[in-house]
């Protein structure tokens, strides 16, 4: 069956170009994806700073356990957001065990060179962990000494050590950029007290390495005891963090585009078998059982995918090469993150597109089994026009789906909302591509006298062929509305968050002026700038990330800790229900969002982990409106104190009369690093960002947007292109080629309003229901330049994909066309 | 010439009745036929008599609504739809008025086709004489769509008699040939007949094409009206036109 199948492709290839073109730009899109995917699970970070310790004890994740609806449990383990730390003393018990030689205690210090060079601040205990560090000079021996790199031992040296400036004098040369400074200092400017980042053990020489890790997690209760083969997870850093990142995106959009694919495929393939109806019919008549015509169509499309395996798996290495690059140019990734060259994810993308053909010819070969024998008698090859029963029935169903999916839509934070908008249109269309021939009889019945009107005989010709021709036309009215459906409510999605985020920070911004500081500030400066005069209120802010169970997954959630003393004067979150003046340790504010999605109300008590792993049930006094523009969950800054990394405040909002300028001014030069703003220029730093981090978002929607529209180019061409023998039927019987021509114009134009008007419609009850549960508003926004974009992209692309087309026919004289020979 | 007395194709009672909007089109109300081995017959009749829905019914292609359909000793009313293929493969050959061939195969794999998907081996000797009397042998390695409409009908009789069926049933063979061509590949079924004891049912509206025949029926209305020992052309004719004008005056009869 296959090399009949093979024959039968290379006979007619212009059936299997569309196929094959939505199948290697699948494959191009899927091995992309598939290398960011291989990359983030296969990053294993090489300890560095760790290197010389046998064995490395350090909390890097918590897990989460829920239970499955068989009552089975597992686990979800998440990345601790600001790395875990392990109580200092348990050195101490360490190193009274058999078989240990030495035991370095580790503390991540936040450092800035007054040039805003960040530095990672050590005690010298650790530096025993780290091999080679000392290349010149001694260790630091006195509290004002340290040792670092770049600089002339001997010398004095100026740092911002926890967002206090200090002066030391440079004992040793390092390598590397770490500062070391004495234990005891070390332990004094610590971010957390009493607990360290890591312990880093040297086992004795001979010793049981294993019996002395079993020992040690006795001692460690939730940390983790790391071998050498692990411990670069114990060591902050960026890597880690984009390897997460990678693995969300490469997998969520991967996903929702073996969804197109299938959909498209789906789609050609089927139209390539309606049009080879009478090959088939004769196929049937003179030899083949159902079961071999079938094989046959699904031995092609298998045929067809390794075809576009083989074009789009490179085009997709390439492609990921390229993505990599933009990626670390823009900062999603650190320079010089190890990706991978695709060993898997290429044979990965080519399974995918083999399977999802395969699928798709299985799909179209169940029509097969409808193709009378009988039919090769026929001069014509008459398709039947209505559709099944089951086929409507499966219709109602997904549009049930779908309008129940619109109606529930769940509430959800960027990437979620996406998904959940994806869903919902995805049911949509479904329901458009099952309906579509009784859409089709509908509309042309509508049409016919507007059409008859407007283009008089061919509008006749065009609204009969449209009623006519209701099922054939169903591929061009799915694939034209999901690119407007697609073109309309995704791409329009991202911006109502980015204006909505902009919007609610600037509303909700009470305060006129901030102190901000990359490297963070310290309760110093909240406490100079409090005794400024004309400074009515300072509200101190970190922004930390904390950790809550979403069905049993710990789900990262945007959160801040701020200073509820003067908040009111600060900040207006619009709170709904309770008060922020109830907000002190031990409660929590959270956003309408969180608590829609978490089933979360007023007055109960919440469970919660900070981001190093501590767990806390704050009770919710309040409930605001504003998440999107400070973050989805507020916590009294007493309760993050010690639990984050820097434990260092991200920006301190004043709330001031001008004539305190001066005054902030000062406090602002007092500490190196920190700038005064306007909080005009916060908003729009919050603005870049976002608009920065949708960046990735954005091409892949683009992405996305580009293949449903190089699909539905490609059905209209293939559905335009299998009209040679109609038309030059048409023309013979006397219509003028002009004739012809504004027919099918008035054909496309009753498609495409139908498509619009249907598309138009999913697209905007898609939007306005993710938009309403993230931002409360119903009416979404939508730029005039986007709408027309989509618009007027839909219309050049229905009318080009079709009328350039059926002007190339129409170039042949029809006798060519209508003959009796094959 | 060789003549078999046990019947290649035998109907019974055959009714098919199409399912229509308003009243169901009732195109065969009963037809009782047998064909015997090593003739050939055409069935003729007006647009609309039910020829097409027998020979379809008869090969396989379609089921009756009601009676029943022998090939040889087979019964086909029980056959599963893969097991009725399987039959037609073997024992029917089909010529079609025209789109006959797959324009991705060459003549030579059009005509092994059925053999190819049965996964028989074909009889190279039976194969190479096939050819040769359809006189095909140089265009073995052409395309369908190099050959004329005439060579087209040469080749799907080929691939009919590839398998040495029990019957080949034709549906206007030369509804598109021009005269001289189709003289000649009636003349080359007539020659399948007489030479080989082949059995062949044709459906035509040509009396020319039915003179080449042993026997006419004439259908009307989804009954046989007339079966008779082939007449020879201009009576057939005369058969024909008179059962078009008793038509039209028990139509216009109807409408009163």
């Amino acid at each position: 069956m296959t090399s009949l199948a093979a024959r039968m492709l290379r006979h007619r290839p212009g059936s299997s170009v569309a196929t094959l073109l939505a199948l290697a730009l699948g494959a191009l899109i899927l091995t992309a994806m598939g290398v960011l995917v291989e990359s983030g699970l296969r990053y294993h970070p090489e300890p560095v700073r760790y290197a010389a310790a046998d064995l490395v004890v350090a909390r890097t994740d918590t897990t989460f356990t829920g239970k499955e609806f068989d009552g089975e449990i597992y686990r979800s383990t998440v990345a601790l957001p600001e790395g875990g730390t392990v109580p200092a003393a348990l050195a101490g018990r360490i190193r009274d065990l058999p078989g240990v030689s030495v035991v370095g205690t580790d503390e991540n210090i936040p450092v800035v060179s007054t040039a805003g060079v960040p530095l990672s601040g050590r005690g010298w205990g650790s530096a025993a962990l780290t091999p080679a560090v000392l290349e010149a000079g001694a260790a630091p021996d006195r509290d004002d000494e340290v040792a670092l790199g770049g600089v002339r031992l001997g010398s004095r040296v100026d740092l911002v050590v926890g967002g206090v400036l200090r002066s030391y004098t440079v004992s040793g040369s390092v390598s590397g950029d770490a500062v070391f400074f004495t234990d005891a200092q070390a332990a004094a400017l610590a971010p957390h007290r009493g607990e360290v980042s890591a312990i880093g053990v040297i086992a004795a020489p001979g010793a049981d390495l294993d019996d002395l890790r079993n020992r040690i997690a006795g001692l460690a209760g939730e940390a983790r005891v790391l071998t050498r083969d692990d411990s670069g997870l114990a060591e902050q850093s960026t890597d880690r963090a984009a390897a997460v990142l990678l693995i969300q995106v490469g997998a969520s959009f991967g996903g929702y585009v073996v969804l197109l694919v299938i959909f498209v495929v789906a789609a050609t393939v089927g139209l390539s078998v309606r049009h080879r109806r009478r090959d088939l019919a004769l196929v049937r008549a003179v030899a083949a059982t159902p079961g071999q015509v079938r094989r046959m169509i699904v031995a092609e499309s298998a045929l067809i995918s390794v075809i576009a395996g083989v074009l789009g798996v490179p085009g997709g290495l390439a492609a990921a090469h390229w993505l990599t690059a933009e990626l670390t140019g823009r900062g999603f990734l650190p320079a010089g993150f190890p990706m991978v060259p695709g060993a898997l994810a290429g044979p990965a993308a080519f399974l995918i597109v083999l399977v999802s053909a395969v699928l798709a010819g299985l799909l179209a070969a169940r029509r097969i089994s409808r193709i009378k024998p009988a039919e090769a008698l026929g001069e014509a090859a008459a398709e039947p026009a209505g559709g099944g029963k089951a086929r409507f029935i499966g219709g109602l169903i997904a549009l049930a789906a779908a309008g129940s999916a619109a109606l529930a839509a769940v509430a959800a934070t960027g990437q979620t909302a996406m998904g959940a908008a994806l869903g919902m249109l995805y049911l949509f269309v479904l329901a458009v591509s099952l309906l579509a021939p009784w859409i089709n009889r509908s509309a042309a019945r509508l049409l016919a006298t507007p059409l008859r009107a407007v283009f008089g005989t061919s509008g006749y010709l065009a609204a009969a062929n449209l009623r006519a021709n209701a099922r054939g036309t169903a591929t061009v009215l799915t694939s034209l509305v999901l690119a407007v459906g697609f073109g309309g409510s995704v791409w329009f999605l991202q911006n109502n968050i980015e204006r909505q985020a902009v919007a609610e920070n600037h509303s909700g911004l009470l305060a006129s002026r901030a102190l901000v500081a990359p490297a963070g500030l310290s309760d110093s400066a909240v406490a100079a700038l409090r005794a400024v005069p004309g400074v009515r209120a300072a509200t101190p802010i970190r922004h930390t990330t904390v950790l809550a169970a979403l069905m049993g997954d710990g789900e990262s959630v945007a959160a801040r800790a701020v200073d509820p003393a003067g908040l009111a004067s600060t900040v207006d979150l619009s709170v709904k229900s309770g008060s922020l003046a109830a907000l002190r340790d031990g409660t929590v504010a959270i956003s309408r969002t969180q608590a829609s999605m978490f089933r979360w109300d007023l007055g109960e008590k919440v469970e919660m982990r900070l981001g190093d792993g501590t767990a806390i049930h704050p009770l919710v006094v309040a409930i605001y409106q504003r998440g999107l523009g400070f973050g989805d969950v507020i916590l009294p800054l007493a309760t993050v104190v010690g639990h984050t990394a820097t434990n260092l405040d991200d920006e301190i909002l004043i709330s001031a009369s001008a004539s305190a300028d001066a005054g902030l001014r000062e406090v602002a030069a007092a500490h190196p690093g920190s700038t005064l703003v306007d909080t005009a220029t916060l908003t729009g730093g919050l603005a870049r960002d976002l608009a920065l981090s949708a960046w990735l978002n954005r091409m892949l929607i683009a992405v996305m947007v580009g293949y449903t529209v190089v699909a539905a180019a490609n059905t209209m061409v293939m559905a335009a292109l299998a009209r040679r023998r109609e038309l030059a039927l048409l023309r013979l019987t006397g219509v003028t080629r002009r004739q012809v021509r504004r027919m099918v114009n008035a054909e496309q134009i009753g498609l495409l309003g139908t498509a619009v008007v249907l598309g138009g419609a999913i697209a905007a009850l898609t939007l306005s229901s993710v938009v309403r549960a993230l931002t409360g508003n119903l009416v979404p926004y939508v730029p005039p330049l986007g709408l027309v974009a989509v618009l007027g992209g839909t219309t050049v692309l229905a009318l080009a994909t079709t009328i350039l087309p059926i002007a190339r026919l129409l170039r042949v004289p029809p006798v060519e066309h209508i003959g009796i020979k094959e | 010439m060789m003549v078999h007395h046990e019947p290649a194709v035998r109907v019974e009672g055959l009714t098919r009745i199409y399912p229509a909007d308003g009243e169901p089109v009732r195109a065969l109300a009963g037809v009782d036929a047998v064909f015997t081995r090593g003739t050939f017959t055409a069935v003729m009749g007006p647009s609309g008599s039910g020829k097409s829905t027998l020979l379809q019914a008869a090969a396989g292609l379609d089921r009756p609504t009601s009676g029943s359909v022998w090939i040889g000793g087979t019964e086909l009313s029980r056959l599963s739809e893969t097991k009725l293929t399987e039959l037609r493969r073997g024992r029917i050959g089909f010529v079609f008025q025209a789109f006959n061939l797959i324009g991705a195969l060459t003549v030579e794999e059009n005509i092994l086709l059925p053999l190819r998907l049965s996964g028989t081996r074909p009889d190279r000797a039976w194969l190479s004489q096939v050819i040769e009397r359809v006189g095909l042998s140089d265009r073995l390695r052409h395309r369908p769509s190099a050959l004329s409409g005439g060579q087209q009908q040469r080749v799907a009789i080929a691939r009919a008699l590839a398998s040495r069926p029990e019957v080949i049933f034709c549906d206007e063979p030369t509804g598109a040939l021009d005269t001289n061509t189709a003289a000649d590949v009636l003349a080359l079924l007539r020659a399948v007949v007489d030479e080989h004891g082949q059995t062949v049912v044709m459906v035509t509206h040509d009396p020319v094409a039915a003179s080449y025949a042993d026997r006419v029926i004439v259908l009307a209305d989804g009954r046989i009206v007339h079966d008779m020992p082939q007449p020879g052309a201009d009576r057939i004719a005369e058969h024909l036109a008179a059962l078009g004008h008793r038509r039209a005056v028990t139509g216009e009869g109807a409408v009163r």
